[in-house]
């Protein structure tokens, strides 16, 4: 303990195990992919946009989803996914380095307010109610997964009256929240009974409460979704995956158009020159995801 | 298993312990600063210091401490505060603390005895000096159960410094949940880093215990007897017993204690009164009134007592004695009329305005009124020998060399030098009333006041006092004022008797002739019921 405590061990690399769910990120480390070298537009961005050369920026994220933003199991001082190899292209387009601070999801937009972080990538759904806290770059489609036990045994088959009486987990401050309580009058008008909600922490919170058996479903992001059957195949399994009618975004504080403008700038060059494809590619991410940035600002 | 014993050793989670630590050491330490500011300002005389503290206590002892986790870190930017997140842990949670130690601290300030500070103060102790020799010394010793108590849960406490992203072990071990998936191993490796942590807080708590333990100089204990299933008092109750019970039986008076001195004859009294009646006035109390709420204490009492006079103070309880007694050294205020002690209004300024409680204090020293208690009121955690000693160094301003010697001497003289290294509660209640006498003695005092000191005591403990007091009057010639219950004892030591009722004196004179011939009626009855219950016990 004393030799952790004073950092000594801190490189030693114990014997993992051959990863049980690591088959999404080990296969994101064997892709070969040349990320790393941003896209030629990116010198001009530079000079057009110089004021967050070579500084060195704060990337809210709630690392709780593998495959976007996660610790790395073999390093774990390291977080590893899609948004953080994509916050770094911004970066490295943009002149400036990230460090990483780690909220839980519903504290995001806050520690961004707040200006404790300058950025957040986490694969955060971009609302119009989030979009009063920070202005977002949508970057990605959403297909959501329905998550549920092994065998599927209450039939659900979407955000649909099929969870009427169904127990969901979810996360706090998620979009799928008033999506599951839209559901309220539906069950309602049927005569059926109403679907409840708990609400947890974090993405590994809510897959326990599906194998504690104290919830029936989880909607999530359809990759999320995927990653839970891998680690828990016997237990687990997708019922469906549906489409929900938003985009995934960056938010950047509202009173920061200049550096708003900057990262749709970058985020429109990496998608250009097909590193953004490439990185859903490397993080076995489905290529459907892919959509042209936009903006997403209210007032 | 080899999967829990891998995250159990696995850096990164050590190195959260590290962070949990700094959160929990800033959380600590600055609610200790906090919580000794808060105790302060609730005790003090101000009512606005202890309004302020009180409203202070209520909120964030009301609040739930991850809104003040979050408001530190995300809402005191706002104002331009940007604090790091693991300082904005810190000072949550030592704002939310500072109120649970300030309570433990303000419990452990009023549970010292009363009498304690009484003895303090009537010792000529300043505030401050009271608090750092007697109160802290005593309250520190009670509260070290709730301070570990307390540093228990403010180490379980800074796992919530996870929801504003400071890297503590409870984050990472979420972090790692999420990222592996092996939700059990990790949250039983934490667990138990997490119980090896409190477990470490435990033994500082005992080892603090034994440190400050009063028995441990007496008897080296075996570390043996701190382990939880091995009762620590019960040896120590029955080797105090085995000590204690033998050596009262044994325990030497002072020699000349067994000749005792006869009473004085007739003449030599008469001689001493007339002595007595040229010598100046010591004490002059007039018109003194007193009232509690709607009771009146004191009723407009006069009592003048000259040097080298011994007066006893009789009459039912009640009757304001004690009060008067704790009025002539102004350790209770009253609500007219004046005391003079040495020709000085004890406690005024010479514009006749009250003193603050430090003036008072050095005015008494000054002044020199000893005090002897009913219930004697050593201080518990020093030796005999410290409790005399002690005020002599802290008010005095003897040194330790000067001041033992002087202990030594006093203690010699009550027939205690052997008991010198004991603590009051190894002692019988004789000889603690002793030590308590030498302790007012210390200072060689102008006037010493005399509670009932031997109205707490066993009948057959009742001897070794009055013998020592009793040459205080007649060897020494001390000027003293004595409320006592012993007529037998109040006829052979007192030069006068006054006899109290509803707070006045209804009848005073020499002491034979009133004891022996009461002409208040009152007076009469009293003593005919005194005399019939104390016969059997009266002195020789």
């Amino acid at each position: 303990m004393h030799k952790g405590l004073l950092g000594e061990t801190r490189r030693a690399s114990p014997p993992w195990r051959s990863a049980v769910l690591g088959a999404v990120v080990a296969a994101g480390f064997l892709a070969p992919l040349s990320a790393q070298a941003a896209p030629a537009g990116c010198a001009e961005l530079q000079e057009k946009y110089p004021d967050w050369k070579g500084k060195t920026l704060v990337n809210a994220i709630n690392p709780h989803t593998p495959g976007y933003e996660a610790i790395d199991p073999k390093d774990p001082s390291k977080y590893v996914g899609f948004d953080i190899d994509l916050g770094e292209e911004i970066g490295e387009c943009l002149g400036f380095k990230l460090t990483y601070k780690a909220v839980t999801f519903a504290a995001l937009l806050t520690t961004l307010a707040s200006g404790q972080a300058d950025i957040v990538i986490s694969d955060i759904y971009a609302t119009e109610e989030r979009a009063k806290a920070g202005d977002f770059i949508t970057y990605s489609k959403v297909f959501d997964g329905v998550l549920v036990a092994k065998g599927n045994p209450k039939k659900i088959t979407g955000i649909n009256t099929s969870m009427c009486g169904a127990a969901a987990a979810e996360n706090t401050g998620f979009v799928e929240v008033p999506l599951v309580q839209a559901l309220i009058p539906q069950c309602k008008a049927e005569g059926k009974p109403e679907p409840t909600l708990q609400l947890y922490d974090n993405n590994a919170n809510c897959i326990q409460a599906i194998l504690a058996g104290r919830a029936d479903t989880y909607v999530n992001d359809v990759n999320t979704v995927d990653n839970a059957v891998k680690a828990y195949p016997d237990k687990l399994e997708k019922a469906i995956a549906v489409t929900i009618p938003y985009s995934v975004g960056i938010a950047v504080p509202k009173n920061k158009p200049k550096f708003r403008d900057a990262v749709m700038a970058a985020m429109m060059e990496i998608y250009k020159s097909g590193d953004q494809l490439a990185l859903l590619k490397k993080w076995g991410l489905d290529p459907a995801n892919l959509k042209e940035p936009g903006l997403l600002t209210v007032n | 298993m080899s999967l829990f014993l891998h995250y159990l050793s696995l850096p990164y989670l050590l190195e959260g312990i590290e962070v949990t630590l700094q959160v929990t050491a800033l959380g600590l330490g600055g609610g200790l600063i906090l919580g000794l500011i808060l105790a302060w300002m609730q005790l003090s005389r101000f009512w606005l210091l202890s309004a302020v503290a009180r409203a202070y206590t209520v909120i964030f002892r009301g609040t739930p401490l991850i809104l003040q986790m979050v408001f530190a870190y995300d809402a005191l930017p706002h104002i331009g505060i940007k604090l790091p997140a693991i300082i904005a842990a810190g000072l949550a949670l030592a704002c939310n603390e500072a109120p649970f130690i300030a309570e433990m601290l303000r419990a452990g300030v009023l549970g010292v005895d009363r009498g304690q500070v009484s003895a303090g103060q009537a010792l000529g102790m300043t505030p401050a000096v009271l608090m750092r020799r007697v109160i802290a010394p005593q309250a520190i010793r009670t509260m070290i159960p709730a301070f570990g108590n307390e540093s228990v849960s403010a180490l379980k406490n800074s796992s919530l410094a996870s929801v504003i992203a400071v890297q503590e072990l409870t984050l990472r071990s979420t972090q790692l949940a999420s990222s592996t998936f092996d939700f059990f191993s990790i949250f039983f490796a934490s667990g138990l880093l997490y119980l090896l942590l409190t477990g470490a807080v435990s033994l500082v708590q005992l080892f603090l215990e034994w440190l400050l333990d009063l028995d441990r100089a007496k008897k080296e204990r075996s570390l043996a007897d701190f382990l939880p299933w091995r009762r620590v008092a019960l040896p120590v109750a029955i080797e105090l017993a085995g000590k204690s019970a033998p050596k009262l039986c044994a325990d030497p008076m002072p020699d000349n204690a067994t000749l005792a001195s006869p009473a004085l004859t007739r003449e030599e009294r008469t001689k001493r009164a007339v002595t007595i009646a040229r010598n100046n006035v010591a004490v002059e109390v007039k018109d003194l009134r007193k009232l509690y709420g709607p009771q009146t204490v004191l009723n407009g009492l006069d009592l003048t007592v000259r040097i080298g006079e011994v007066v006893a103070l009789m009459g039912p309880s009640g009757s304001g004695k004690s009060t008067l007694l704790r009025c002539i050294n102004h350790l209770e205020n009253w609500d007219s009329g004046t005391v003079r002690v040495g020709g000085r209004r004890l406690g005024f300024r010479d514009d006749g305005r009250l003193l603050s409680p430090r003036d008072i204090a050095n005015e008494r020293a000054a002044v020199g009124v000893g005090m002897v208690f009913q219930q004697f009121n050593l201080f518990s955690h020093l030796t005999a020998k410290e409790n005399v000693a002690g005020p002599l160094r802290w008010v005095h301003g003897l040194g330790r060399l000067d001041a033992d010697r002087r202990a030594s001497e006093l203690l010699d003289r009550v027939g205690l030098s052997h008991r010198a290294a004991a603590l009051p509660r190894h002692l019988s209640g004789g000889q603690q009333q002793r030590v308590a006498i030498a302790r007012a003695l210390a200072p060689n005092p102008s006037v010493l006041l005399l509670d009932e000191p031997t109205s707490a005591l066993d009948p057959e403990l009742v001897n070794e006092v009055l013998e020592v007091i009793r040459r205080l009057a007649i060897d020494d010639g001390l000027t003293m004022i004595i409320s006592t219950h012993q007529i037998r004892f109040a006829d052979e030591v007192a030069d006068r008797v006054a006899f109290l009722s509803g707070g006045s004196i209804i009848e005073e004179g020499p002491a034979h002739e009133v004891l022996t011939n009461p002409s208040n009626p009152l007076t009469a009855r009293f003593l005919s019921v005194m005399e019939a219950d104390k016969a059997p016990e009266a002195v020789r």
